[in-house]
């Protein structure tokens, strides 16, 4: 089964188009990285996804429950942690909004449930914005740009996480990325994006090696 | 040669007109002056102001007062729209700071503070009102052909500014003030210019309205009729120079119609009220959803494919 | 002294009124970025249905509650029209919005006078004259404020404990990031219309037996409102509680120190000051 399934998406801003014909596939319980570059159009396939933007052709079909991580962690800042958190459930009824068994599972976030989602660093936004999406109960994780302005530290716990979840849980991750030797090195499969079309994809071992891969995403910039 | 021939067709419709609607058109051609004012306000300032007639009072106020106390009509109307101007200043270095709807709530305080103030000042009139100003010109065709000067005088005013090289400042100052900031134009002062501008147009239409009716009070100055001015000037098309006045027209002659028709006998003595609320805010209503830029800029979309084919 | 305690009482009651209207504008405004000038057509439109049903024999209470449910139905209606008929409408931009609330609140106009007149229209409240330190007070100005006081602690409670609270709340922290978590935020804009409009009438059905209302009070009304919202941004209830709150007394100090003559003027020249102080703070 597929978790998502994509067809010939093509995506226009007023005219400008940001996805031109996008194929893509992630299958139950896989772990799939898009890399590209600053506006190849990763977060407008993200927003097409969540159906936050219209697609103008093409089909997107997701048989699973989708939750995103938004680029940019998009907190509520006026409200607390455990606010956030909750209203991630907000599809899912009042009975399953809970947030203990997520304390449990992201133990971090016991401290700051509090405080308000504003008031914490970049990392601990990050961390909220993934609990905030896991309370949808998501069977496939979005999550546009994961390192985006965090500490290598904080990105490693980040990305430990994800690990977790993904080969502990089973969850399917679309993981979608700057840095692109954590992303081949978290996924299992992956697609490259430039300029609003899919120019290459295959199993991240292989991607790490294609020396267009290499030149263009695995440069010395981006240790 | 098209302005030309409008003029003309405009002066020729004044004496044709019989007495109960050539004062139709008066108000018309003061109501379109102003409303020139605002749509220059509106489309050019990108600010809506909900107070535009405070400064039509302001106009009236002045002309009536002076010729009350001597001085001669045409002085009075002359100084109508300079008085207005300067209070706009005096005003405008404060108020302009703000945007949005705090200006529009900003222009409706000033307008509620000059009502009561004229309300309750003895040389004012008070409430009951400024009685006994002279006549500027004989007859209500003479008020008609003043009207038209004014209105004409309003219009060429507004075009010039649109052409003008701060009025493309001044429309792009509207969408995006950071652009235009970073442009090196100078858009405090431009705005402050506009906001004086149409507080004269309001002001001249004041001077000329005080000397029509001979007799002023607060209660001529609602705050609905501000309203009507902003709803006269986003229904024909803000920023354009022909939208206020064919706004002011639509209106006033649709209000007109259903004037007649509410005052027709057996009909209750509340419709013709009931008719002209319902005009201003069906029509504005309607023209803010379905044609957002206005009657003339519609109007003007319409004709090209029909000119082409 | 008696006097004092006289005025703070009436003032805290009218600006218990003013406190209403002002948290259904910032009810509004805080969701959806509107600005509602038929906030204050809420109120009249409440309490003149009010005194219609009273007339027709209702029992207190229930004629008031039919008032509030005509404001709410009225800020639905007002709600579903900005913000567009349709699930996907596009809406309308907030500047956009104050003109087409400014038409419908002249479209009130239309309807009350149609429907009511245009003469001033009032109700009895509660009868008689309280006595609180000495000090004598129209009872009802006393049933304003009970009235208000637990309404406001309602909202207060509705806001902070429930999930629909809070998914408001959301839409006026970030919209973007509802949206992202599946809050239907249009839908959620019509709730808060349908509430601004129930605050309205609510303020509307309970200043009436005080002070009566025609059909063009609302510009009174939306202006008080407007200038207690102000105070906090209009997006802090509770700094518009107490800014109509405080305009209700200052006014009231002003008319009974003052002679009686400058209660608008106190509200106006207040709220011009605030937001020049707070356009010249943001700069
Ligand atoms: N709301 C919008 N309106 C108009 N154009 C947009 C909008 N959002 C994105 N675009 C354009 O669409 C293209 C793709 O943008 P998108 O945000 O999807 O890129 P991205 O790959 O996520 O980039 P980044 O790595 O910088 O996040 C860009 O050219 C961008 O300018
Ligand atoms: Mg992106």
């Amino acid at each position: 089964m597929t978790a998502v399934e994509v067809t010939g998406l093509t995506v226009r801003y007023d005219g400008a188009t940001a996805l031109d014909g996008v194929d893509l596939t992630v299958a139950d319980h896989q772990a799939v990285a898009l890399i590209g570059a600053n506006g190849a159009g990763k977060s407008t396939l993200v927003k097409a996804l969540s159906g936050l933007v219209r697609p103008a052709s093409g089909t997107i079909t997701v048989n699973d429950r989708l939750a995103q991580v938004p680029e940019g962690r998009e907190m509520f800042p006026d409200l607390t942690v455990d606010d956030n958190l909750r209203l991630g459930a907000w599809r899912r009824g009042r009975r399953n909004r809970d947030t203990q068994r997520l304390y449990e599972l992201l133990p971090d976030l016991v401290p700051l449930r509090n405080r308000k989602a504003g008031a914490l660093s970049g990392g601990q936004q990050q961390m909220v914005a993934i609990g905030r999406a896991l309370m949808a109960d998501p069977e496939i994780l979005v999550v546009d740009e994961l390192s985006l302005g965090l500490a290598p530290l904080i990105v490693g716990t980040l990305a430990a996480h994800l690990r977790a979840l993904h080969t502990d849980r089973g969850l399917a991750v679309l993981l979608i990325e700057q840095n692109a030797r954590l992303a081949l090195d978290l996924c299992d499969h992956a697609y490259v994006l430039e300029a609003g079309r899919i120019v290459l994809h295959g199993p991240s071992a292989e991607l790490a090696r294609d020396p267009r891969v290499t030149d263009a995403y695995l440069g010395a910039g981006h240790e | 040669m098209r302005l030309l021939l409008l003029g003309a067709v405009t002066l020729a419709i004044p004496p044709l007109l019989p007495e109960r609607h050539l004062a139709t058109f008066v108000l018309f051609a003061l109501t379109a002056t102003v409303t020139v004012g605002v749509s220059l306000l509106m489309g050019y300032a990108g600010q809506v102001s909900l107070g535009q007639a405070a400064f039509y009072a302001i106009g009236a106020y002045a002309a009536g007062l002076l010729a009350v106390h001597g001085a001669p009509p045409v002085l009075g109307l002359l100084l109508a729209p300079v008085v207005a101007a300067v209070a706009a200043v005096l005003l405008g270095a404060p108020l302009l700071r703000l945007r949005g709807h705090h200006l529009a709530f900003a222009t409706l305080a000033v307008q509620l503070i000059l009502l009561s103030v004229l309300a309750s000042a003895d040389w004012a009139g008070g409430a009951i009102g400024l009685q006994g100003i002279p006549r500027l010109v004989g007859d209500d065709l003479g008020y008609a052909y003043a009207a038209i000067v004014v209105l004409t005088l309003a219009v060429l005013v507004s075009r010039n500014v649109i052409a003008s090289r701060p009025g493309r400042a001044l429309r792009a100052a509207a969408t995006s003030e950071i652009a235009a900031a970073a442009s090196g134009v100078p858009v405090g002062r431009h705005r402050l210019a506009v906001f004086a501008l149409s507080a004269a147009m309001a002001g001249l239409a004041g001077g000329v309205y005080a000397f029509y009716l001979g007799y002023l009070s607060p209660g001529s100055f609602p705050v609905l009729l501000s309203i009507e001015f902003v709803v006269m000037a986003v229904v024909g098309g803000l920023g354009t120079v022909a939208g206020p006045v064919v706004g002011a027209g639509v209106i006033i002659v649709l209000v007109q119609l259903l004037n007649t028709l509410g005052t027709q006998p057996g009909m209750p003595g509340y419709a013709p009220s009931v008719l002209s609320y319902a005009v201003y805010a069906i029509v504005l209503i309607t023209c803010v959803l379905y044609l957002p830029r206005g009657l003339v800029p519609a109007l003007r979309r319409l004709r090209i494919p029909s000119r082409a084919g | 002294m008696s006097d004092l305690v006289g005025y703070l009482l009436t003032g805290l009651g009218i600006g218990s009124g003013f406190a209403l209207v002002a948290s259904g504008l910032v009810a509004i405004h805080r969701v959806t970025r509107v600005v509602n000038f038929a906030q204050g057509a809420f109120a009249v439109l409440a309490a003149m249905l009010t005194s219609t049903l009273l007339a027709a024999g209702l029992p207190h209470g229930l004629a008031e509650v039919g008032g509030v449910a005509l404001g709410a139905a009225a800020g639905l209606l007002t709600g579903l029209i900005v913000l567009g008929p349709r699930r996907d409408s596009p809406g309308t931009t907030p500047g956009t919005a104050l003109i087409v609330t400014l038409g419908l609140g002249v479209l009130a106009y239309a309807i009350e006078v149609l429907i009511w007149g245009d003469q001033p229209r009032s109700f009895p409240g509660v009868p008689g004259v309280a006595e609180i330190a000495s000090a004598r007070v129209p009872a009802h100005y006393l049933l304003i404020i009970g009235v208000a006081a637990p309404v406001f602690l309602l909202m207060a409670l509705f806001f902070a404990r429930t999930d629909l609270g809070k998914a408001l709340s959301a839409c006026a922290s970030n919209r973007y990031a509802a949206r992202v978590v599946g809050i239907d935020v249009r839908r959620m804009g019509l709730l808060a219309f349908a509430l601004g409009g129930a605050l309205g009438g609510l303020a509307g059905v309970l200043t009436t037996p005080v002070q009566q209302v025609t059909f063009d009070s609302d510009v009174t009304l939306i202006v008080n409102g407007f200038a207690a919202a102000v105070l906090g941004g209009l997006t802090r209830p509770v700094v518009a509680l107490g800014g109509g709150l405080l305009l209700g007394v200052t006014q009231t100090l002003a008319a009974g120190y003052g002679g009686g003559a400058y209660q608008v003027e106190v509200a106006l020249v207040l709220m011009l000051t605030v937001m020049i102080v707070q356009a010249a703070r943001a700069r």
